[in-house]
């Protein structure tokens, strides 16, 4: 009986000298999403997994001057010569994201879908990578030029994109964008008219507000063109470097690429310069978000 | 008489001592931060807290990931810019009320208004205080409120000169928490 006694006396002393209150609060491990793997809803031109949260709007403007080997002085370091893009989309749930668009860069319209359907993850779930699908449709309102007879459906344009992105550490995240471009219409008899594009993003964060970023798309099949003088001339990589920079409610994005092009099918498989021959655009992203549907937060 | 002194000891050593420490795992955090140009508000109700009446020591600790805003964009910098959430995760208070004397008595209805003082951790910085803080008894449950201020570079949050006039230097807490026994 004494023993039960002492035990029990050593227990209650034990229980009092748990002294560090912390060890109750002790927890099971969480599911630990990763959150921002990209600052914008783009690298340069390349779609980056993010997509911005439920009941945000976002106004996004694209703008490419002219090329450093088009006479670049002349035409005041290409500011007389720009490309641009608009594009405004809202998220109507975290996963899913919706928006219009209009280039200059053949008068194109374009309507888009982002679905995120996998989030990166530890903790109590782990998920090694990412999984957003992303599409495009595209439309053409260039006047024709040729006296032949044309289906409107020649104006179209398609992407399909599947992003697979992976935030590595803090600072550096890369992404691999399996792709697939289709032209209705296509220039020559042989030009193929589907053409399989391997994304290639990444960003390395240099502090908490700047990034370097750089994109390349790696065309996969055979995709040309036959030139005014009836040579096969084949449609370049996009390559393109960046830095972004974050300020509060905007990202501004400033970059080099030799894609003129904004628009998804353009800039994947319509790139007709190269780094090498000075075809090189100098240009920005700036996006700025409006919080339309604001979220409900905790309650007492 | 064995028998007497053996069940006085467990209903010591049981409810007694266990009774004395009381746990919420849904406290409720909000810090705000006004300035003329915005006002910006992070608010969670899962923060975890730990009460010893027996000793008035306190703890409460927090997920910084946890804390909601009104705009998604304030969140992710808040977490990505700011506190620096997968460096540092939790912010974490550890300290003891002041002056505690007498454990406070569940069975009276009462309000207790005394300093608590101790460390708080946030941004992997640890920095001693001293904060108002008030408990009240009602009906054999304890709750238990504070309002502080707290200052960004007291814990090496660096606030970009862009956004200066955005986020004040000084920045109101709120604490509530309703207790239930461990």
């Amino acid at each position: 009986m004494k023993y039960v006694c002492i035990a029990l006396l050593l227990f209650s002393f034990e229980l009092s000298a748990q002294d560090d209150l912390l060890d109750l609060l002790e927890e099971e491990p969480q599911i630990e999403y990763a959150f921002a793997t990209f600052k914008g809803t783009r690298i340069i031109n390349l779609q980056s997994n993010e997509l911005p949260a439920e009941g945000v709007m976002q106004f996004m403007i694209m703008h490419r001057f002219g090329a450093l080997n088009d006479d670049f002085v002349y035409n005041f370091f290409g500011l007389e010569q720009a490309q641009t893009r608009f594009s405004l989309d809202y998220s109507f749930k975290d996963w899913l994201n919706v928006g219009v668009g209009r280039s200059s860069f053949s008068k194109t319209y374009d309507g888009f879908a982002k679905v995120r359907l996998l989030r990166q993850s530890k903790g109590a779930k782990k998920v090694p990578f990412g999984i957003v699908y992303y599409t495009t449709v595209n439309y053409s309102t260039l006047r024709w030029n040729d006296d032949l007879p044309h289906n409107e459906s020649e104006r179209l344009s398609y992407t399909h994109e599947v992003i697979l992105a992976r935030k590595f550490s803090k600072n550096l995240s890369l992404q691999l964008v399996p792709s697939f471009v289709h032209f209705n219409l296509v220039e020559d008899r042989e030009t193929p008219n589907d053409i399989f594009v391997l994304g290639i993003g990444g960003r390395y964060k240099v502090s908490n507000r700047v990034a370097i970023t750089a994109e390349y798309g790696l065309q996969l099949n055979d995709n040309f063109y036959y030139n005014s003088e009836g040579n096969k001339t084949s449609y370049n990589n996009a390559l393109s470097i960046g830095v972004d920079i974050e300020t509060g409610g905007h990202v501004f994005q400033l970059h080099a690429t030799n894609s003129r092009g904004l628009a998804d099918p353009q800039w994947m498989a319509r790139t007709p310069g190269s780094w090498g021959t000075g075809d090189v655009f100098l240009g920005f992203n700036i996006s700025r978000v409006f919080t339309l549907k604001k979220p409900k937060l905790p309650e007492e | 008489m064995k028998k007497i002194v053996l069940s006085a000891l467990m209903s010591v050593s049981f409810l007694g001592l266990i009774a004395q420490k009381q746990i919420t795992r849904e406290a409720y955090l909000k810090f705000y931060s006004s300035t003329p140009v915005e006002d910006i508000e992070g608010t969670t109700n899962k923060a975890s807290s730990v009460l010893d009446l027996a000793t008035g020591e306190f703890v409460c600790q927090v997920l910084m990931k946890s804390f909601h805003f009104e705009k998604a964009l304030m969140q992710e910098h808040f977490n990505e810019n700011y506190v620096e959430s997968e460096k540092y995760p939790k912010a974490v208070f550890k300290g003891k009320i002041l002056d505690y004397g007498k454990a406070i008595d569940l069975s009276v209805d009462q309000t207790i208004n005394k300093k608590i003082k101790g460390t708080l951790l946030i941004h992997g910085v640890e920095k001693e205080i001293e904060v108002d803080c008030s408990a009240t008894v009602k009906k054999g449950k304890i709750t238990q409120e504070s309002v502080f201020y707290v200052s960004p570079a007291d814990f090496n949050i660096e606030i970009p000169g862009a956004v200066v006039d955005k986020i004040s230097d000084k920045i109101e807490v709120t604490f509530k928490a309703g207790y239930s026994p461990l």
